[in-house]
């Protein structure tokens, strides 16, 4: 895969999530799933390295972008993982000028509820391979 | 000798250097495992100095929940921005991200050099059923709030028709632009809290 394909399919994960680990779903599909450049057990791995640094949750992105590209994957990862922020800036203006229509904000509040129960359908898979992966070394 | 009331900083009127900026961020961002507690060190310390007020605070916390991606960067972007227009965001989000993306980049190579190792096997397999369950607490923190109250039954919607769409193999963009689109014809009864921001 190429970087700069790395980096748009990190973006289009990270972009669309709301939260650090919003983005698991969306990547184990594109990385895992259609493309094959990172086994689940990598996945797994890259989000307990992210959860094991300090700093933002969503930096496990680049433990993604590194197991799939090396050095210059992790690079790119950390590009998708900036990009999405720099969109607080447009939000501030527009917001504040219609965040109080109610549909509006109800159609946030409904994506934010769909990406916590798309994450929790991730939880299972991650509970499977945990699972698996304990019978492996201890089994 | 103290500081007289006249001599104090108004709170949002006085302005760091960047490289003061930069390094309160980078300090506060990275001592900790991101999100609601780092936003709170930011608020105390460019606070305590005059450079941010709590509506302020409360402004950020509210977009950063609301801007994609990783809540504790749009955090920083905003204050960033607030402070010192492009300069201050981009300044505040390398301070935020570099360092942690460094350490993860590290740990990676690192751990794949060794997980052949049995006893690394080991704590790699224990570590992952506690990633689990930080993934879980998460999922759970992101859907609170909308379970309260008139909103619950939304809720439930919503989610029996996420997971329907995700057993049938739709993915997450799809699934998400669904979402939005039940979330403009079905307003909610009532308006969530803010939600406790992920890192």
């Amino acid at each position: 895969m190429s970087i700069v394909a790395l980096y748009l399919l990190l973006l289009k994960a990270t972009v669309t999530s709301f939260a650090g680990m919003g983005s698991l779903p969306q990547i184990r599909q594109d990385f895992v799933v259609t493309h094959g450049v990172i086994t689940d057990e990598q996945l797994s791995q890259a989000v307990v390295i992210g959860r094991s640094a300090p700093g933002p949750v969503g930096a496990y992105v680049v433990a993604i972008g590194y197991f799939a590209g090396g050095w210059s994957g992790a690079i790119a990862a950390w590009l998708a993982m900036i990009t999405p922020a720099l969109l607080v800036i447009p939000l501030l203006t527009l917001l504040r000028r219609f965040l109080h229509l109610p549909r509006v904000r109800a159609a946030v509040d409904a994506v934010v509820v769909a990406s916590a129960v798309l994450l929790l359908t991730s939880v299972v898979r991650m509970a499977i391979d945990s699972f698996e992966m304990l019978r492996r070394v201890f089994g | 000798m103290p500081e007289t009331e006249a001599a104090r900083p108004t709170p949002g009127t006085h302005k760091p250097t960047l490289r003061t900026l930069g390094w309160l961020v980078c300090y506060d961002v990275n001592r900790t495992l991101g999100g609601i507690a780092s936003m709170e060190l930011l608020r105390r310390s460019l606070g305590a100095r005059g450079w941010m007020t709590d509506e302020g605070h409360a402004l950020f916390v509210a977009i950063s929940r609301l801007t994609p991606g990783t809540n504790i960067l749009a955090y920083c972007v905003a204050l960033g921005w607030q402070l010192a227009h492009w300069r201050g965001a981009i300044v505040s989000l390398a301070a935020a991200s570099i360092p942690a993306s460094i350490l993860i980049t590290l740990l990676s190579a690192t751990l794949t050099r060794i997980d052949q190792f049995p006893v690394v096997r080991a704590i790699i397999a224990i570590a992952l059923i506690v990633a689990t369950l930080l993934v879980l607490a998460t999922a759970w923190n992101l859907l609170r709030p909308y379970i309260k109250g008139g909103n619950a039954v939304r809720t439930g919607i919503i989610a029996a028709v996420v997971i329907v769409l995700a057993l049938m193999n739709v993915t997450p963009v799809r699934i998400l632009l669904v979402a939005a689109a039940f979330g403009v014809v079905m307003p909610s009864p009532a308006a969530p809290p803010v939600a406790e921001p992920d890192r």
